[in-house]
């Protein structure tokens, strides 16, 4: 009878994913139905009657299988996942914009204009970074993106507690990617201002300018979330 | 019958915090004392019991470890952590406030 039980685990997680949830989640089962099988065939139910009882008290196990099927990263909502990949196409789009910008304007070198030359390498150069900057947040975001989180029928304490978190990861997300625009336009300021006076020995002050700006944005962050 | 055990299945989550907050337990031994506490009028169906203890896990208010067993049957215990006894405190606080305003409203 023992046996059986089993038996009838094993039906009921056959079409669950092959993960290691799902087998500890079924030695947990089956364990604690053998448990009870046995109190009550010791409590003096007949073997058959036992046997129902046990496999009355499971349950619809459906949704919980469900469950562990969402918890899958690869099963994200086909929206996302659509975004997700659009988000990627366009950037990798960019970055190769970049680097034809880049080597175009470097052909050109330096060119006489009106009389004096210009420097179209470097203009190249500063506009090449500039334009990585859009594809570089791109990423940075499409890898923070988290699956929105699909409210289930009850609100209760669990429910509540995901949905709150998924709303932090949102914000994580919008963060990491100010951060990026933040120091991504210091460094191509620093070069850029460097370059142009060649006061290398001040222009690392930009950084520091820099970490004061990501500063700034974390508290008015900080401020608006406490609200 | 059918009110009662909706609502007591709507407090699952509740009821096994409190549970864990006497001991470490495991499965079948909350739904044997969920029987015993109730005078055998309540039980919980397995699925009901398995789901809640994934997302009381997912939400980090308890968690979960095998016990040692040396002969044959292997258990998975459940414990609460510090996260889940803040989150019973304000459930029960809720839970107060809730109960008095029904029996307010339901003379």
């Amino acid at each position: 009878m023992e046996e059986k039980i089993k038996q009838y685990f094993n039906e009921v997680f056959a079409k669950a994913p092959k993960t290691r949830q799902t087998l500890e989640l079924k030695q947990e089962m089956v364990q604690n139905a053998l448990d009870k099988y046995n109190d009550l065939k010791s409590e003096g139910y007949t073997e058959e009657d036992a046997y129902q009882n046990v496999v009355n008290s499971i349950g619809d196990v459906s949704g919980l299988l469900g469950e562990m099927e969402e918890k899958n990263l690869l099963n994200l909502p086909e929206k996302d996942r659509k975004k997700r990949a659009m988000f990627k196409a366009s950037a990798v789009g960019l970055y190769i914009f970049a680097g034809v910008v880049f080597f175009s304007f470097g052909t050109i070198g330096d060119m006489m204009i009106g009389g004096s030359y210009f420097d179209f390498a470097t203009l190249g150069l500063c506009l090449a970074a500039l334009i990585c900057i859009p594809p570089t947040i791109m990423l940075v975001y499409a890898a923070n993106m988290y699956p929105g989180y699909i409210k289930k029928e009850k609100q209760d304490m669990v429910e509540a507690y995901k949905e709150r978190r998924y709303t932090d990861n949102k914000d994580k997300a919008v963060r990491k990617s100010i951060n990026t625009i933040i120091w991504t336009i210091a460094v191509i300021v620093y070069f850029a201002i460097s370059f142009a006076t060649y006061a290398w020995y001040i222009t690392w002050i930009i950084f520091l300018i820099a970490f004061c700006v990501q500063a700034i944005v974390g508290l008015i962050f900080n401020l608006k979330y406490t609200e | 019958m059918s009110i009662t055990s909706d609502i007591l299945r709507g407090h699952t989550e509740a009821i096994i915090l409190s549970h864990l907050l006497e001991q470490d337990s495991y499965g079948y031994q909350i739904n044997k004392d969920i029987m015993k506490k109730t005078d055998n009028r309540y039980e919980l169906k397995e699925a009901t019991l398995y789901s809640a203890f994934r997302r009381l896990e997912q939400a980090g208010y308890i968690r979960t470890y095998w016990g040692d067993e040396s002969v044959g049957a292997r258990r998975r215990y459940y414990a609460i952590t510090g996260e889940g006894k803040d989150a019973y405190v304000v459930y029960k606080q809720e839970w107060q406030e809730a109960k008095e305003m029904i029996d307010k409203l339901l003379k």
